[in-house]
């Protein structure tokens, strides 16, 4: 209940500063007797009213046996687990596709409850596999990174 | 009748040997995809959208290729439900109640084949109802000004609210994020840009592809991190395969009645494949009576459910073809993937480009087709999947999720993008709101937009061009009773726990 208010609290601080934004969207020549802010403002302003009403009235949250409440350690994981992402996108075109995958999937393998070696050979063939995959059989161009000097 | 004639043109198109291979790598991949945990028939086929671009397949094979993979994933689900006791996706939830069971039996391979079959039926009278009731809505749809357009639009997302039952606020708020992130971006009306914060690669709005992957990919990636339980044993798949005639034909009737059912719930817009299997699987319930033994393996209520999702998965397609308005999250993905082909469905697409529309309906009778065939000797195959260890699994589809985002514009920016929605979403989960309503108001935002701007420019700014016309103001009317209904129910359920308070 405490998170969904203040989850609805934090929308509603993104909404008015969304509408702050839109308030100057103003076409320099226009035909239309509607404008560019109208729309968005009118969506903001929609979900203002509905989380205005989830701020006072919090609506149930069901939980599945399957998702225990959050802990500590699931936290820690999830924090672990993101960092991985954004280092992989950071890393993404400098190292190249299969060195980067490489530098996440490994330890991501191991956040998963795998084991380092398993986990270490299977991310290599499949980062080089789904390179040669996509880039050359399926025309998806991919980055190569450093390892471009063995391209040629 | 000329729509046997086009019909008979689709399944041209379909039978085609480079369409009938697509659809035969569609099914299979879809299969797969909708096996593993992780990835569900929506980012299944949105993945597959830059690769079938990429590849260089023409519109209608690219299409061909997603029903199947759409299809595909429906299957996959249902195995991992009826073996493993663990739902891929929603939808399948009422698949597991007679389908584990029936496992746990030693019927595995029949509730397999049984579902197919029965999937396959409900499809099959879903499409019989397009055939007879798609061209007809599409020579009305013609009739449709902006105004009737937007007016339908707020009806779809107010039918998901309505529909969504337990939590229509969340449902509206999810429509809402949804309907305004499809507002950044440049105005193609004024050239003013919108929320883009001088950021280069939101000029055109933020990509489809990484919103869906974001959303139900990084999201699905971060929420397998805290299930517990792991490596469940599955229901080993042996003895007979097939159901016999005597098996099918008890589940019959079943199969009739909740494929109409599952059609019209799925040409409504937001109701979808999870309330028609509900609905199917309760209203069988009742008609068995104490004869049934629903919830210990009865065939009919494994026929039930299935049924009403393979024919509300068809009709869902029948307000995305003719009208250009999708009523579920995987609809609103081919939309999504049309508008990459610069195809704007819609009621002139049934005269435009009747090769689209037709092969479409042909192929997804043949795909129907493939999957009864194929669950036969490739079962043994699929479980085996199913033994795949989630740390295996999971870096291997964060890997592919970047790659499908990488493909659509080249940039990493994409990446971080999807990151950051994929947390957005997670959170959205955990707080228990629903997703597909993002996603649906994502692709309507901006045709609502659009259409309710051409309006009032056509009105030169009056407002009652949104109601005055017959059509616009019958829909208001079906609106107000949608938001009315959930209301209803809300009073309803107070007014019986009072009286329950007062017994006590």
């Amino acid at each position: 209940m405490l998170l969904q208010r203040i989850f609805a609290a934090a929308l509603l601080l993104a909404c008015a500063g969304l509408a702050l934004m839109a308030w100057p969207y103003q076409a320099s020549f226009s035909y239309e007797p509607v404008g560019p802010r109208a729309y968005p403002l009118l969506m903001l302003g929609l979900m203002s009213l509905a989380l205005i009403y989830m701020l006072f009235r919090p609506q149930p949250t069901k939980h599945t046996e399957e998702e225990p409440a959050l802990d500590r350690a699931t936290l820690i994981k999830i924090g672990i687990c993101v960092a991985l992402l954004i280092v992989f996108a950071a890393t993404f075109e400098s190292l190249g596709f299969i060195l980067s995958s490489m530098l996440i999937g490994i330890p991501m393998a191991r956040l998963y409850g795998g084991r380092w070696l398993p986990g270490a050979v299977i991310i290599t063939l499949m980062s080089v596999g789904l390179y040669l995959l996509f880039d050359k059989a399926m025309d998806v161009p991919l980055p190569l990174g450093l390892l471009d000097v063995l391209e040629n | 009748m000329d729509t046997f004639g086009y019909l008979g043109q689709g399944f041209g198109v379909a039978l085609s040997p480079y369409n009938l291979v697509t659809a035969l790598c569609g099914t299979l991949i879809g299969t797969v995809v909708g096996l593993l945990p992780g990835l569900g028939p929506i980012n299944g086929v949105a993945l597959l959208i830059p690769i079938a671009f990429a590849l260089g397949l023409p519109p209608e094979s690219a299409l061909i290729l997603l029903a199947a993979v759409y299809l595909g994933c429906e299957y996959g689900g249902r195995i991992s439900s009826i073996l493993l006791n663990i739902p891929g996706e929603a939808s399948t939830v009422m698949t597991t109640l007679d389908g584990y069971p029936m496992a746990r039996k030693g019927l595995a391979g029949v509730a397999l084949s049984l579902s197919a079959w029965s999937s396959f039926i409900g499809a099959f009278i879903a499409t019989c109802g397009m055939v007879l009731f798609a061209p007809l809505l599409a020579k009305w749809a013609i009739a449709f000004g902006p105004a009737e357009y937007f007016v339908l639009m707020v009806f779809a997302i107010v039918c998901l609210g309505g529909m969504a039952g337990d939590k229509p606020l969340k449902t509206f708020v999810a429509a809402l994020i949804g309907l305004f992130l499809s507002a950044v971006g440049i105005d193609a009306n004024s050239g003013v840009y919108r929320f883009t914060g001088d950021n280069i690669h939101l000029t055109d709005g933020i990509q489809f592809v990484v919103l869906v992957l974001g959303l139900f990919s990084i999201s699905e990636i971060l929420l397998l991190l805290e299930k517990t339980h792991r490596g469940q044993e599955a229901v080993k798949a042996t003895g007979r395969m097939m159901f016999n005639l005597k098996e099918a034909s008890s589940v019959f009737v079943v199969n009739i009645r909740c494929g109409l059912l599952g059609f019209i719930m799925g040409v409504l817009p937001g109701a979808g494949a999870t309330l028609a299997s509900a609905v199917a699987y309760m209203t069988e319930k009742r008609l068995a009576g104490a004869s049934g033994k629903f919830g210990q393996g009865d065939m009919r209520g494994l026929a039930a459910p299935e049924t009403a999702i393979g024919a509300s998965a068809c009709g869902a397609l029948v307000p995305m073809l003719t009208l250009g308005v999708p009523g579920s999250g995987t609809t609103a993905v081919m939309i999504g993937a049309l508008s990459l082909y610069n195809i704007t469905p819609g009621p002139l697409l049934f005269q435009q480009q009747p090769d689209i529309v037709w092969g479409l309906i042909a192929s997804l009778f043949i795909a129907n087709i493939m999957l009864v065939i194929l669950n036969i000797p490739m079962i043994r195959i699929f479980t085996r999947i199913l033994a795949v260890p989630n740390w295996a699994l999971v870096p291997v589809i964060a890997i592919i999720t970047a790659i499908g985002v990488y493909a659509v514009h080249a940039t990493t920016f994409d990446l971080f993008l999807m990151i950051g929605i994929g947390i957005f979403g997670y959170i959205l989960r955990k707080l228990d709101f629903p997703l597909s309503p993002v996603l649906l108001g994502f692709i309507l935002g901006g045709l609502m937009e659009q259409n309710l701007r051409r309006a009032l420019s056509i009105s030169n700014g009056a407002l009652e061009i949104l109601w005055s016309s017959p059509i616009t103001f019958g829909v208001w009317v079906l609106t107000a009773v949608m938001l009315l209904l959930p209301l209803a129910r809300i009073y309803r359920k107070r007014a019986l726990q009072r009286r329950a308070v007062a017994d006590v």
